[in-house]
């Protein structure tokens, strides 16, 4: 069995492309998520600081006094040709004040400030928004001194008030990304092990080598155990690698920026490989008793993204939060591994036996399938047909 | 010492083997000649344990291969009809790993696999892939990796097919040095030189049946005919003879 882990083994570490594929299928996950994150944060933090450039900013000193006594903001001097330097997009929202702001003013007449803004620009959307805001907020300051000035409350003028409750706050997405990273360790314990249990199933009968191997007198269970640990090994490491990528990523991240709590340490990398780990034997076992019936690399290779779409779903209804967790959840694969990944990043506390027995019973389902496969090597139409 | 007694195999309606019996002496080489689709894969399979006979019985040095397939494969080195090879690994590595399969270990699987390189001429490819080798390199990857574990009983399935002159002449060397060794040597082959050149006993295959056996002298006696081919067309009942391969 051990000579069969070392060829196996040895045959997939000279498979450049295969490799390669686990790399990147480690790496991006990880990358997306720091760059979702980084933006994010990016985002928030030039909302906070914004710099407004006024055109025309002698035409109304008081209002622009008022401006720059805001807190986080700046006032420049505006370019000549606002409208020119918003559509080609170097200044996400000017605020232009007309000659006649201070003559209207004066009068208690509308006074115009025109905020030239691009509203097909995603990226402005929530600085234009700030700036309209404080515009707003300047309007209703000196309304209300207006009414005050003339012996009224400034309460008549306001019919109705509207209070923001926030939903969809960048928070709430932040922990949106957050729930996909079970799925992300997962998807890695599947394309890591792919390579192996594919070549060594499918692959075998494609290039006829399976009636060589047979002909030796190591027993059929011995072959497709040996095939088995080698593909979970690989699987495994490819866990690691994505799931120590992730948490050094977290490291890196300002998530306090994001205003999110969230801690992510070694306890919860352990927590979460002791997780992730035990599956990877099942996932080797079931891709193999899928692939072994494939009669090419590639017929296997479609059957197992049919597989992994299959396990997918859960996973994602589990994310959109489409299913609520129950008590039964825990112990079926794969849906037991995401729902005890979400506990785990949410910092629910977990008794270490839920652990062990999820372990257990996926190595159990694991074994009877890797059984069901050395039984499909039995099978003269596996063997021959080509 | 190979033994086969009224094997039989049929898929659905086809009856690839009715009823075949031989034997294959220590010290000897056997053929088994027959035109393609005559049942001498199908034969094989069953005797290195592939495949189970639906009636008969197969003794491989005493051991009844139907009933202990594990203990008859100990005794057995056998170049399958598809012999496909790992493409990443070099030819070395695939000896080794069959060596290993078998139980052959340490110093023993080092000496034995420099001695299979040097026998079959591979000395110069030996630690390259198997990838960019011609089908005579693949061929002798394939032999050599077989009988890597010296087994008594040595089952080639059509070795020489497709090979060239010389890769042809390296697989004849390795089947006169196993038959000088003691070994019990059996092959299949479609070619008429092929088998009268090597083989000691002839069993000729015909649509499942055996047709005939003995040395190639015996059969020619057998069926009144001059010379070796016009004999096998007398007996398979083929108007064309040597078959198209």
């Amino acid at each position: 069995m051990i000579v069969v882990v070392r060829k196996e083994l040895r045959d997939w570490s000279r498979d450049g492309r295969s490799i390669i594929t686990v790399l990147i299928s480690s790496l991006l996950a990880p990358g997306l998520i720091f760059f979702l994150f980084n933006n994010m944060a990016e985002r928030q933090r030039s909302v906070e600081d914004v710099t407004i450039p006024v055109v025309g900013a002698a035409n109304a000193p008081a209002f622009v006094d008022w401006l720059r006594q805001q807190a986080g903001v700046i006032v420049t001097e505006g370019p000549t040709d606002a409208e020119e330097a918003v559509r080609t997009r170097r200044e996400d929202a000017i605020v232009v004040i007309p000659q006649d702001f201070v003559k209207n003013f004066s009068a208690s007449k509308p006074a115009q400030i025109r905020l030239v803004a691009d509203s097909s620009s995603q990226n402005s959307r929530p600085k234009v928004q700030r700036v309209r805001g404080l515009l707003q907020r300047y309007n209703a300051e000196i309304g209300s001194l207006r009414l005050i000035a003339r012996g009224i409350s400034p309460a008549v003028a306001t019919a109705v008030q509207i209070e923001d409750i926030e939903v969809s706050s960048s928070q709430q997405r932040a922990a949106q990304i957050l729930g996909f990273i079970p799925l992300f360790v997962m998807i890695s314990a599947f394309t890591g092990a792919m390579a192996i249990s594919t070549d060594s199933t499918a692959g075998e009968r494609e290039r006829g080598s399976f009636e060589a191997l047979l002909v030796n007198p190591a027993p059929r269970i011995a072959i497709a155990a040996g095939k088995w640990l080698a593909g979970s090994l690989t699987g495994m490491l490819t866990v690691l690698i994505t799931a120590g990528l992730l948490f050094a990523m977290f490291k890196q991240l300002p998530l306090q920026d994001l205003g999110i709590r969230f801690r992510l340490g070694t306890p919860e990398l352990i927590r979460t490989l002791s997780v992730v780990l035990p599956l990877c034997p099942l996932i080797v076992a079931i891709q193999m008793y899928v692939a072994t019936f494939a009669k090419s690399f590639k017929e296997a290779q479609s059957y197992l993204s049919f597989l992994m779409m299959a396990q997918m779903v859960p996973g994602m209804m589990a994310t959109m939060n489409i299913m609520s967790t129950k008590a039964w959840m825990y112990y079926v694969p794969w849906i037991g591994q995401q729902t005890l990944l979400s506990d785990v990043l949410g910092n629910k506390p977990i008794s270490p036996v839920v652990f062990l027995i999820v372990a257990v019973i996926n190595l159990t389902v694991a074994v009877a399938v890797l059984r069901g496969t050395s039984g499909l090597l039995h099978r003269e139409k596996i063997i021959f047909g080509r | 010492m190979i033994r086969i007694e009224n094997l039989h195999k049929r898929f659905g309606d086809v009856r690839a083997v009715d009823g075949v019996s031989f034997g294959a002496a220590d010290g000897q080489v056997t053929g088994l000649l027959g035109p393609n689709g005559a049942g001498k894969t199908t034969t094989l399979r069953m005797l290195y344990t592939l495949m189970l006979p639906d009636e008969g019985q197969i003794l491989v040095d005493g051991i009844d291969a139907v009933v202990d397939p594990q203990g008859a494969r100990f005794a057995m080195g056998v170049l399958p009809d598809q012999s496909g090879l790992y493409p990443r690994l070099t030819a070395r590595e695939h000896i080794e790993y069959f060596g290993e399969l078998q139980g052959v270990t340490g110093a023993d699987l080092r000496s034995r696999t420099d001695q299979l390189l040097t026998m079959l001429d591979m000395t110069a490819i030996a630690d390259r892939r198997v990838a960019g080798f011609s089908h005579g390199e693949r061929t002798k990857t394939a032999l050599a990796r077989a009988i890597v574990h010296n087994p008594k009983n040595v089952l080639l399935d059509e070795p020489t097919n497709g090979l060239d002159v010389m890769s042809t002449r390296a697989v004849r060397e390795i089947i006169r040095r196993l038959k000088e060794e003691g070994h019990t040597v059996l092959f299949s082959s479609h070619v008429m030189q092929e088998v009268s050149a090597l083989c000691d006993t002839i069993v000729v295959i015909a649509r499942g049946r055996i047709v005939g056996s003995g040395s190639s002298d015996d059969l020619r006696l057998q069926t009144g005919q001059e010379n070796l081919e016009d004999a096998f067309v007398a007996l398979t009942g083929f108007e064309a003879a040597g078959m198209p391969s």
